[in-house]
């Protein structure tokens, strides 16, 4: 026994010195922390991110969290007195509860000097990086800005034979739709469910958020709302005739849907395109990449429809905001890639990417950038239409009600009209009890 | 090992004392550490507006309860919870009972069987609910293949209102019968032969027997079974959480609602608040339940 312990002692006195110089060493270069949702664009960050520590010298870590934990260890790490990340690429609901708690760093005096902010999309700016929207107040900067579109099956659209029966029952061309109505009409031609082929796909899962961002945008098209921005009235705008008639067309479409429509998250509605059975596919175009991969020529991308010339589409995407609570020092040196990854050739690196989509309009109008892939004239077409969820700090709570009360209404729980009612009662309870509506 | 045999006959004073001390107190701060004091911790927080991710709260009184008792969500999620728990014990129990009168004999391959009984209680709430998913997927899950061999159209488990609460039922009943069957195992191994002796002697039906002998005497370790598994299941979160997610209004629970409230929404103070209202809830239940496990044992042992 003095043998084994005399030959551990000299061997656990190397070992503790090794690690706390180690740690000392991990300490004294602590690369820039970036923390994001785990998925390509982080990998896609992660790349590119070795061209700033070539001309910086500043190492950088993306740390890549699960989607299903991401929000939740985000918010548990701000509750510490500093956090791991220096960076957070954030959400755009986050924003309002990141600017008004203390734990985004607000960017407004540093940004409009930093970044040629007329070069990005005024969209993209207002709901990803400013709080209030409009107000001119930057907590975040461009990361990755994305937008709900379609995908569709480009196969059938080009047979000959799909595309004469459909002339012969409609009275014109087979073609992407361009109005919700239209888009009904190609979902009833090619629902077949007795040869496993289903109309369309709907974002309609319960989840997190996906229900709201796919029900959304038929809300707005049809001339309905979440409620008013500035004094925060619901009553009167989701409860309205205009979205209860949204809701209820968007119910319809359920009929045409695969098994399960009712409850189909972003990873069910990519499935149901990729599967081969579905014809339309709603989807963030951040899956668009994996699709045509996967898919090849078969698969075809468009834009949100319109409903009565308004067309409304659902923001995606994150900002890259610097935490309130690491030291100024880390701070600056997370300004320095902030300002490093939005100039215009750090994003021709980014847009060549897996889904690293960017916000800069020179780019967005680029032919080069309209034909580098299937997906992105869809994709560029789609910006100028973007809107968002409430990002107010209770914009969980609200999201949370929606979710659920919008399910009712899918589900044949409730009618459409009486979903919204009782929503917009919760909605308007939520937003009087945080102290924003009066 | 009393005091009095201890050397020196010290009594409670003195080393024996202290060495008593010394045995209980690692348990003893563990238990102020881990339940004690996050017990009062959450009841302080459920009168502030601590947030999760904001440093500092302020007092905010009761206006926490009041949004518990005003908001729908939570007497929704309550009716949830309580008709859960009333159909997982009751199809439990019953289920357990009977597969232990069917188990209650010698037979080969009786260990073997057993075992292989008791594996959905040794997993992981979280591992078998994630297990059903697979089972229960719409288009691939082994369920529904099994179901449209027969011709049927398979229910869509995991999205369809009607199906589930019932899918997360299926789970945890799949997962708790074995608990109810070795209670019931252990009951019926209670009751005295020769009472049943008495009774062939005595001619008495087989229901006879059933009635008045195996019920009334396996009743206390049922109930306390019961007990135990409502206790239990009133905390309902790891299957519903893997089949459904915490905010399906078909299935949340009163624990999906804290979750969703605390961590979520960020609101530390209202979850408190909901986890205190629930632990009232389950003290109030089990007094009730213990209370009448007393009854019982007091009417038992009148009747002996």
């Amino acid at each position: 026994m003095s043998t084994f312990s005399s030959l551990c002692r000299p061997a656990l006195r190397c070992l503790a010195g090794i690690a706390a110089v180690a740690g000392l060493a991990a300490g004294d270069s602590k690369p820039l922390t970036i923390w994001w949702a785990q998925w390509a664009p982080a990998d896609g960050l992660q790349q590119l991110s070795e061209d700033f520590t070539k001309s910086t010298g500043i190492a950088v870590k993306v740390h890549q969290i699960p989607w299903s934990s991401y929000q939740d260890q985000v918010f548990l790490a701000f509750g510490n007195k500093t956090t791991e990340f220096d960076i957070v690429v954030g959400d755009s609901q986050w924003i309002g509860r990141g600017a008004t708690k203390g734990l985004y760093l607000n960017l407004t005096s540093w940004l409009p000097g930093a970044v040629d902010l007329k070069a990005q999309n005024p969209q993209v700016l207002r709901y990803l990086c400013e709080y209030p929207g409009g107000s001119g107040n930057y907590w975040a900067a461009p990361c990755e800005s994305d937008a709900v579109g379609f995908s569709y099956r480009a196969d059938w659209f080009a047979d000959p034979a799909e595309k004469s029966a459909f002339k012969a029952k409609f009275n014109r061309d087979l073609a992407p739709p361009a109005t919700w109505a239209e888009f009904k009409d190609v979902a009833v031609f090619f629902h077949r469910p007795e040869q496993k082929r289903f109309g369309c796909a709907l974002l309609t899962g319960r989840g997190y958020d996906s229900l709201v961002m796919g029900f959304q945008q038929l809300l707005w098209a049809w001339g309905g709302s979440w409620g008013d921005p500035a004094t925060f009235k619901v009553t009167g705008k989701l409860d309205s005739p205009q979205a209860a008639a949204a809701l209820g067309f968007f119910k319809e479409l359920m009929a045409f849907g695969p098994a399960g429509a009712t409850n189909l998250d972003y990873g069910k509605s990519l499935e149901a395109f990729t599967n081969g059975s579905t014809a339309m596919a709603m989807n963030y175009f951040a899956f668009a990449p994996g699709i045509a991969k996967q898919m090849g020529d078969k698969a075809g991308f468009f834009v949100m429809p319109t409903q009565d010339g308004r067309r409304t589409i659902s923001l995606g995407g994150q900002g890259l905001s610097i935490s309130a609570k690491v030291p100024v020092e880390r701070q600056e040196q997370a300004k320095k890639f902030i300002a490093w990854f939005l100039t215009e050739p750090v994003q021709r690196q980014w847009i060549t990417k897996d889904a690293g989509f960017t916000a800069n309009t020179a780019i967005l109008k680029s032919e080069a950038f309209r034909k580098a892939a299937p997906y992105n004239a869809a994709f560029a077409d789609s910006l100028d239409s973007l809107q968002d969820f409430w990002n107010v700090p209770v914009y969980n709570e609200l999201l949370a009600a929606a979710q659920k009360r919008l399910g009712e209404a899918l589900d044949g729980v409730k009618t459409p009209a009486a979903a919204l009612t009782e929503l917009a009662k919760e909605h308007q309870d939520i937003l009087t009890d945080a102290g924003l509506a009066k | 090992m009393t005091t009095a045999a201890a050397p020196g006959g010290g009594g409670r004073s003195g080393s024996g004392g202290w060495g008593a001390a010394a045995v209980v107190a690692p348990a003893l701060i563990l238990l102020i550490a881990f339940n004690v004091f996050p017990l009062f911790y959450n009841l302080i927080l459920s009168f502030t507006s601590a947030e999760l991710g904001v440093e500092g709260w302020t007092w905010v009184g009761t206006r926490n309860y009041q949004r518990v008792f005003e908001r729908p969500e939570y007497s929704a999620a309550l009716r949830t919870t309580a008709l859960f728990v009333f159909l997982a014990v009751v199809c439990e129990l019953a289920l357990g009972f009977v597969l232990a009168l069917a188990l209650h004999r010698r037979f080969a391959g009786k260990t073997a069987l057993l075992t292989a009984l008791l594996i959905p209680m040794m997993l992981p709430p979280a591992v078998m609910g994630l297990y059903a998913n697979l089972l229960y997927d719409g288009d691939y899950g082994l369920l529904n293949q099994i179901i449209s061999g027969f011709g049927v159209a398979p229910p869509q488990w995991r999205t369809d209102p009607a199906w589930k609460l019932t899918a997360v039922l299926i789970v945890d009943v799949w997962m708790w019968t074995p608990f109810m069957l070795l209670i019931s195992l252990a009951a019926l191994g209670s009751v005295p032969r020769h009472l049943y002796e008495a009774a062939e002697v005595d001619r008495a039906s087989a229901w006879m027997v059933f009635r008045r002998i195996t019920i009334p005497l396996c009743a206390p370790l049922l109930a306390l079974a019961a007990l135990l598994r409502t206790t239990d299941a009133l905390k309902q979160f790891d299957i519903v959480m893997a089949i459904t997610g915490p905010n399906d209004q078909a299935t949340q629970t009163v624990s999906a609602l804290l979750y969703q409230g605390l961590f979520a929404d960020g609101k530390v103070g209202r979850g408190s608040a909901y986890a205190c209202v629930v632990l009232v809830l389950v003290i109030a239940l089990a007094t009730v339940c213990t209370r009448y496990l007393d009854w019982l044992a007091r009417r038992q042992g009148r009747g002996a």
